[in-house]
């Protein structure tokens, strides 16, 4: 049955879908290639591409030829435990396959393995002379550290101005932050809603939402927000309504205590919903913690884009501050989405998390919270199949008495 | 293969870099002297020196192949053995003689000691992060300064001292002094036949982050004059070769390639030539300022930092020409991924320049020599043109 939610997801997915190893936002501007999220508002405003090559290496693990791009990229030769995806983008890379930049800008965020890929594309001997800039994203979280990362964020833009030889229309930047403070607030929203139980609608539009807003070619568009707008409609109905997910009899509600990565939406979440009932009401690139750029003035838009930056954007705020934030995080969201339970999927390539893993866990049983280790690959289903994750998670619920 | 090196004080350094507590760290605490441990060279011993303070590099010295206690905390397949054996020691104890440690915001790994040794039983009472910029440049160093000052402040407060500007000008110009032996010590090894091996310069440079300063910089002038009397028998090496890559706090590498007919004559390394490069400039208005300068702008030699690589590039090459390296060893522990991505791009360039380079993943602590021995044994034999 095709109804608002599936409509939604295709028009998402279709674009989504799109982001190959062509940038990522195509316009007809310069082309300018990254090692993570850049401020999307900025190329946009600018009227140039923007690709981001992690993504392109994580959605590289999601092709149907998966297997054979890992297997290729282990044979670069790079350190044989870092991320897969960060492999993936390595190997795309070294085999030439990403179109040459215009400029380069890269930043340490958020963990060493993309430290690793920033270096690789600075010293990368074909594009020599791709101009290059280089920001550092502090691992703390306070008005001076906003304003550090505002101050680079803004050198930036002289940068790429200076490159281009052609200004920012300052006017259109701020249409476009107006135009995204906007579509914040509908995930926000949808965020929100996301909190009744039943949960009306399935989680995971949030996650797709974030990368369709910020990682598709319609970035920052109307378009993005009339589906957004959609999304909010639709759910409020079912919320007012206390419908639960169609077809899903809620029974569990847990936190997947990091990114979903390459496979776990269309195989196992879909399945612990349909077979055990249990939702991922929460994961690490849907959590949404956005407050608006504040437009006052120059100074203060650059200063929110620092805190956007360093504080919440999803990964970055996941690894790089401090355990305790980390947990703080946890905590709060298991009140606020009264999850049952915790799973920390532990990604192999984290490792930020695999830092933490006893302090969490600690904190769990002090508070008596569930919660599950698993210590899998986002990014490679054969580290750790599907099936086994399944019957790990359904094991530790029934371990726990939640089915 | 070694020197045949004779000398009372370099067997005091031997005693010291194998061990972690040891009886000069004794002396002075029962003298009343306090000791301040610290991970990375990030974290300058310049700040400790002039609270009057000793530095103490934190290592994970004398482990076995399991850090036990420490894999609770640090997933042990996915983190570097080096942070584990570390943090392993500890929980067990062996740094219970700090009152204090500082932690760099180093690699992923590393900055995660502090929040799990606050949280572990092992109660050290001033535990504080000092966060590095990654990458280099005005601004950075700025950043980095105010990183200080910060920490600087929570020093005089715990430790109830007062470092002043005069005492911080001291203190490097101290510090600088000390680099400048440890250079005097590589320098030997850029002769024919080196009247010190690589094995036995590593304790050289360990024990001077594991004792009190003053009492190393007497020793390290005492051990320098005697080798500058030692007329070095011709030794037979097979290759002059140079290590890169991450720890390097003990010799087992060396041990390796030395028993094996080659002779390790430079490196860069996070224990031995990263640390001991240039110097601090010693005048200026804010001394804090210009240890931030020296850490930001003019040793931007980790792989953490995005844009070091041109730097670490030219370091090696340059050392490859000065110390007449016939091949480089890049190892690097296996989960570290920024040697890791470092070393794979180094060993491009030096194929592309036609120096041989063996690239090694391998653990930190007690590794199984015996595939080592034979990868390293094959190396020697390409570059030395046959088995001996
Ligand atoms: S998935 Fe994790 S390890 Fe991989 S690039 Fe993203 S943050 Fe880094
Ligand atoms: S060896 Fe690598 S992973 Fe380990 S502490 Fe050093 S930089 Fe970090």
């Amino acid at each position: 049955m095709i109804n608002v939610y599936s409509q939604l997801q295709m028009l998402a997915g279709k674009a989504l879908g799109g982001l190959c190893l062509d940038p990522q936002n195509a316009s007809p501007g310069p082309f300018v290639l990254g090692n993570g999220d850049f401020f999307i508002e900025i190329p946009v405003a600018y009227g140039c591409s923007y690709s981001d090559i992690t993504l392109t290496g994580a959605n590289g693990t999601a092709m149907p030829d998966a297997s054979e791009l890992i297997d290729k990229a282990i044979e670069t030769g790079v350190e044989s435990r870092m991320c897969t995806a960060i492999k993936v983008a390595c190997y795309y890379l070294e085999a030439g396959l990403v179109r040459k930049p215009d400029l380069i800008i890269t930043s340490n965020s958020c963990c060493d393995a993309m430290d690793t890929l920033g270096n690789l594309l600075n010293g990368y001997k074909p594009w020599a002379d791709v101009p290059k800039f280089i920001m550092d994203a502090p691992h703390s979280f306070d008005e001076e550290s906003y304003k550090y990362m505002g101050k680079q964020l803004r050198q930036a833009v002289t940068f790429m101005e200076d490159v281009f030889g052609r200004k920012m229309d300052w006017d259109r930047l701020r249409e476009v932050c107006v135009l995204s403070n906007k579509q914040d607030q509908l995930l926000l929203e949808f965020q929100e809603l996301k909190k009744a139980v039943p949960c009306p609608a399935n989680p995971d539009l949030s996650r797709l939402g974030f990368a369709y807003d910020r990682w598709t070619g319609e970035r920052v568009s109307p378009q993005i927000t009339d589906w957004l707008e959609q999304l909010v409609c639709a759910t409020e109905e079912r919320v007012k309504a206390k419908l639960g997910i169609e077809g899903v009899n809620e029974k569990v509600r847990f936190l997947w205590q990091d990114l979903a990565g390459s496979w776990p939406p269309g195989t196992l979440w879909a399945r612990l919903q349909q077979e055990l009932g249990a939702i991922a009401i929460m994961d690490y690139m849907s959590y949404c913690t956005l407050t608006p750029i504040d437009l006052t003035s120059e100074e203060t838009m650059f200063t929110s884009f620092g805190k956007r930056f360093l504080l919440e954007d999803p990964m970055n705020r996941q690894a790089l501050h401090t355990t305790d934030f980390f947990c703080n995080d946890i905590l709060q969201i298991v009140k606020d989405f009264k999850c049952d339970a915790v799973i920390m999927p532990a990604h192999i390539g984290h490792r930020d998390t695999n830092s933490r893993l006893k302090i969490v866990r600690d904190m769990c049983r002090e508070k008596d919270i569930p919660c599950l280790v698993l210590g899998i690959d986002i990014w490679d289903k054969r580290y750790m199949p599907p099936d086994v994750v399944f019957d790990r998670i359904s094991t530790f619920f029934q371990t726990t008495g939640l089915v | 293969m070694k020197s045949g090196l004779k000398s009372e004080v370099f067997e005091k350094f031997v005693k010291i870099a194998g061990g972690i507590i040891n009886p000069s760290i004794e002396n002075w605490r029962n003298n009343g002297g306090r000791v301040v441990g610290y991970t990375c060279s990030f974290v300058p011993e310049e700040l400790f020196v002039a609270a009057g303070l000793t530095p103490f590099r934190i290592r994970g010295t004398g482990s076995d192949q399991s850090a036990g206690m420490a894999d609770d905390y640090f997933e042990a397949a996915n983190i570097c053995s080096f942070v584990r054996h570390c943090f392993n020691k500890i929980l067990l104890g062996e740094y219970n003689f700090l009152d204090g440690a500082v932690i760099g915001g180093g690699c992923d790994a590393n900055r995660h000691i502090m929040d799990n040794w606050q949280k572990s039983p092992a109660k050290t009472p001033f535990l504080h992060r000092l966060l590095f910029p990654h990458s280099s440049g005005e601004l950075m160093a700025n950043y980095f300064c105010n990183q200080l000052a910060d920490i600087k402040g929570k020093l005089e407060e715990h430790f109830d001292v007062q470092i002043t500007d005069r005492k911080l000008w001291d203190a490097i110009k101290f510090c600088n002094e000390i680099r400048d032996l440890q250079k005097e010590l590589y320098a030997f090894r850029k002769a024919e036949n080196p009247p010190i091996t690589g094995a036995e310069t590593v304790p050289v440079i360990v024990a001077g982050y594991s004792m009190p300063k003053e009492e190393y910089s007497s020793d390290l002038k005492t051990l320098l004059d005697e080798l500058r009397g030692v007329s070095a028998p011709d030794s037979k090496y097979r290759a002059r070769l140079m290590i890169v890559g991450p720890g390097h706090d003990d010799s087992s590498m060396c041990d390796i390639v030395e028993d094996l007919g080659g002779l390790v004559v430079a490196d860069l390394t996070c224990f031995g030539g990263k640390v001991i490069f240039g110097a601090i400039k010693e005048n200026g208005t804010d001394p804090l300022q210009a240890i931030a300068d020296y850490q930001i702008l003019d040793r931007p030699f980790c792989p953490k930092n995005l844009g070091a690589h041109p730097h670490i590039h030219k370091e090696i090459f340059d050392k490859i020409h000065d110390f007449k390296v016939d091949g480089v060893i890049g190892q690097n522990f296996l989960c570290c991924e920024t040697w890791g991505g470092e070393l794979y791009i180094l060993n491009k360039e030096l194929k592309e320049a036609g120096i041989p380079m063996l690239r090694v993943e391998r653990e930190y602590a007690a590794d199984s020599t015996g595939q080592l021995t034979t990868r390293v044994q094959a190396f020697i034999e390409t570059i030395s043109g046959g088995a001996l």
